[in-house]
């Protein structure tokens, strides 16, 4: 699904919850190589270790409709502080689909880092424009490939009849 | 949850499971012997304001189905959203409607009476209470003890404890089986007074 904070143009600059979307999409490989050092120079203190649960799934029927309960999805989810308890230092928040409890927490640290603002700028062109790059990648490759199997519809005209069999009813 | 409220949390539980199951069993003990000063294990970080036992106790009991009141001073502190992160409960401003009640030390006491009972049929389905106090020692003690759980009677003193207290304890017995049952803290120890417990002023000689 591609949301509106989407949004590829290089003077887009995301709040919070735009890239906390972003970083829950992030593909593995791109997240452990561009926060996994962060992991070694810096030790999180936990305020929730990473944990797995079931969360509920809701959906409406065409988009617009009644609300039904679609399945469960499972949900891996962690807090955690960066530094010391001073009131200062950054708290990240991460909610992720699956069980990859390392993925959690390089999401959770990447959010912490992206709300200091000495790696806000850095982070922003090494992990969020790719992982936009990735996600529009992701949905064009998606659209593309179900374009293939779109069928037209279409009604094809009967020629004007001679009058003589006169309308078909 | 504001991530401004979420700036000030402090961790939770060192070990969730363990954590919380060692509370738990400290509580039941508590209950189990009425007016004994038990040692609350605190193997949590704990907010600035408010008891550490008092909060390592709901810390320990509450889940996201439980409802909690907070006295002003733990209310407007950094134990609110400390609680509410770790726990999940559902904070409420009505007193009546609390299955949970913290009493930080120095606030007023709520009338007991006011509080969630149960009925006759569910008298689960009341509060439990908990109540800051300056400390228990083996001074002259003022409070007399009886009831199940006791063998013969009890001596118990609690300091900083409101004065209205006993009276609506008495009245809270007499309401058996619907009643709340109590914990009161310092910031180590915990003392449990389930609803069957009577309580009386020591007279004096």
């Amino acid at each position: 699904m591609l949301h509106k904070f989407d949004n590829t143009s290089p003077e887009f600059t995301s709040i919070r919850k735009e890239w906390m979307a972003l970083l829950a999409r992030a593909p593995n490989t791109l997240l452990n190589d561009i926060v996994g050092p962060h992991i070694a120079s810096t030790q999180p203190s936990w305020l929730r270790r990473p944990e797995t649960g079931l969360m509920m799934i809701q959906a409406r029927v065409g988009g617009s409709g009644e609300r039904f309960n679609l399945g469960e999805v499972t949900v891996t989810r962690c807090a955690l502080r960066l530094g010391e308890m001073d009131g200062a230092s950054p708290v990240g928040v991460s909610y992720v689909l699956g069980r990859d409890h390392k993925q959690a927490q390089l999401a959770a640290v990447a959010d912490a880092l992206l709300q200091d603002a000495t790696h806000h700028g850095d982070l922003e062109v090494k992990l969020l424009q790719p992982v936009r790059q990735f996600l529009k990648h992701q949905q064009s490759t998606r659209h593309s490939r179900a374009q293939t199997t779109k069928v037209d519809f279409f009604t094809v005209a009967r020629e004007a009849s001679s009058g003589e069999d006169g309308e078909l009813s | 949850m504001k991530s401004q409220e979420l700036q000030n949390v402090v961790a939770g539980f060192t070990h969730e499971a363990f954590g919380s199951q060692a509370v738990f069993r400290t509580s039941l003990n508590a209950l189990s012997y009425p007016g004994r000063p038990l040692e609350m294990p605190l193997d949590c970080a704990l907010p600035r304001q408010g008891q550490g036992a008092a909060a390592a106790l709901l810390l320990g009991l509450l889940d996201s189905d439980t409802t909690l009141w907070m006295s002003p001073s733990v209310l407007h502190s950094d134990a609110t959203p400390w609680i509410r992160f770790h726990t999940g409960c559902k904070v409420v401003d009505d007193v009546r409607a609390a299955q949970f009640i913290w009493v930080a030390y120095g606030d007023s006491l709520p009338q007991i009476s006011k509080l969630m009972l149960g009925s006759d049929a569910y008298p689960d389905q009341s509060a439990t209470c908990i109540i800051e106090t300056q400390g228990f020692d083996n001074g002259v003690a003022d409070l007399v003890l009886q009831g199940p759980g006791i063998d013969g009677d009890r001596r118990l003193n609690v300091m900083g404890l409101p004065e209205v207290f006993v009276d609506q304890w008495a009245s809270n017995h007499g309401i058996f089986p619907r009643g709340v049952d109590v914990f009161l803290t310092d910031a180590t120890h915990v003392v449990g007074l389930p609803r069957t417990t009577r309580i009386s002023r020591k007279t004096k000689a």
